[in-house]
């Protein structure tokens, strides 16, 4: 039987040098953001992500089926 | 001593690693469950965004999302299985804006017993890997994430409801329909059945 193609396609790309550093310093960052905002903010957590997150968020208001994230 | 900490939170499992992160947050220990399941989370936003720049930037923000909803994962499915859950939810959000996702489709709603294996199955797994590439790269992101869930990272259908949240008759149809959609897909693509 030959070999299943879905595991030939299967991306073998390391993570980029730069990720860990990039992760590990916004993490630091959050940290300090979440310290301050525990005080004052009631979801601190969704609060301090929408600050640091990279990619801006998506807001289609004619989907309301969007997925949603935990 | 620092070395000495690291090393001795290396021997940690996930969930002991979790605990102690939702007792108190630690970016050190947190760096090290990213080095546990960064390849995963980068290869897995890689498959769904098929771009360098972007599943770096997707990737990055998972571990954000992760860092901060640590607090909420609640240790009933395994901490790879929620991980997983988040960067399927964050990449098919962000994938949404470039219209790679179609929106729920009515005829995904079960309608009696849905077979788990059909000729669709057959055909797929029988395909040339660089033509398999080329038919899921046109296809909506969401029915490809199914099939990359079920074929190549070869998910039990329980971890699939726990990622998707749906009940196991509502998967299997989707994983059924994304199947005719790939055949169909092939089909446009290289005017053959598979």
């Amino acid at each position: 039987m030959s070999e299943n193609p879905f595991k030939i396609i299967r991306p073998a790309d390391r993570p980029p040098e730069t990720l860990r550093k990039d992760v590990m310093g916004s993490v630091r960052l959050m940290m300090l953001m979440m310290r301050f905002m525990q005080l004052f903010v009631a979801d601190w957590s969704a609060t301090v992500f929408e600050n640091v997150r990279v990619l801006k968020p998506v807001r289609d208001t004619n989907d309301p089926e969007q997925p949603t994230d935990p | 001593m620092f070395k000495s900490k690291v090393r001795k939170t290396r021997e940690l499992n996930d969930e002991e690693l979790v605990r102690q992160l939702q007792q108190q947050m630690d970016a050190e220990l947190f760096g090290v469950l990213y080095d546990r399941y960064v390849e995963r989370v980068y290869q897995k936003c890689m498959a769904l965004a098929g771009d360098r720049d972007l599943a770096k930037d997707l990737a990055h923000d998972v571990f954000l999302k992760v860092f901060a909803n640590l607090s909420k994962f609640d240790h009933r499915s395994k901490f790879g299985t929620w991980l997983y859950r988040v960067t399927y939810n964050y990449c098919l959000d962000h994938l949404r804006k470039d219209k790679k996702v179609r929106k729920e489709d009515l005829d995904e709603r079960v309608q009696g017993e849905v077979p788990d294996r059909d000729a669709n199955e057959e055909a797929l797994l029988s395909l040339r890997a660089e033509r398999l590439s080329a038919v899921l790269d046109a296809m909506d992101a969401r029915d490809k994430a199914v099939l990359l869930m079920k074929y190549q990272d070869e998910m039990s259908i329980q971890d699939m409801c726990m990622v998707l949240e749906l009940g196991e008759s509502a998967v299997k149809m989707r994983m059924l329909r994304a199947r005719e959609r790939a055949v169909d897909t092939y089909q446009q693509l290289y005017g053959e059945r598979p």
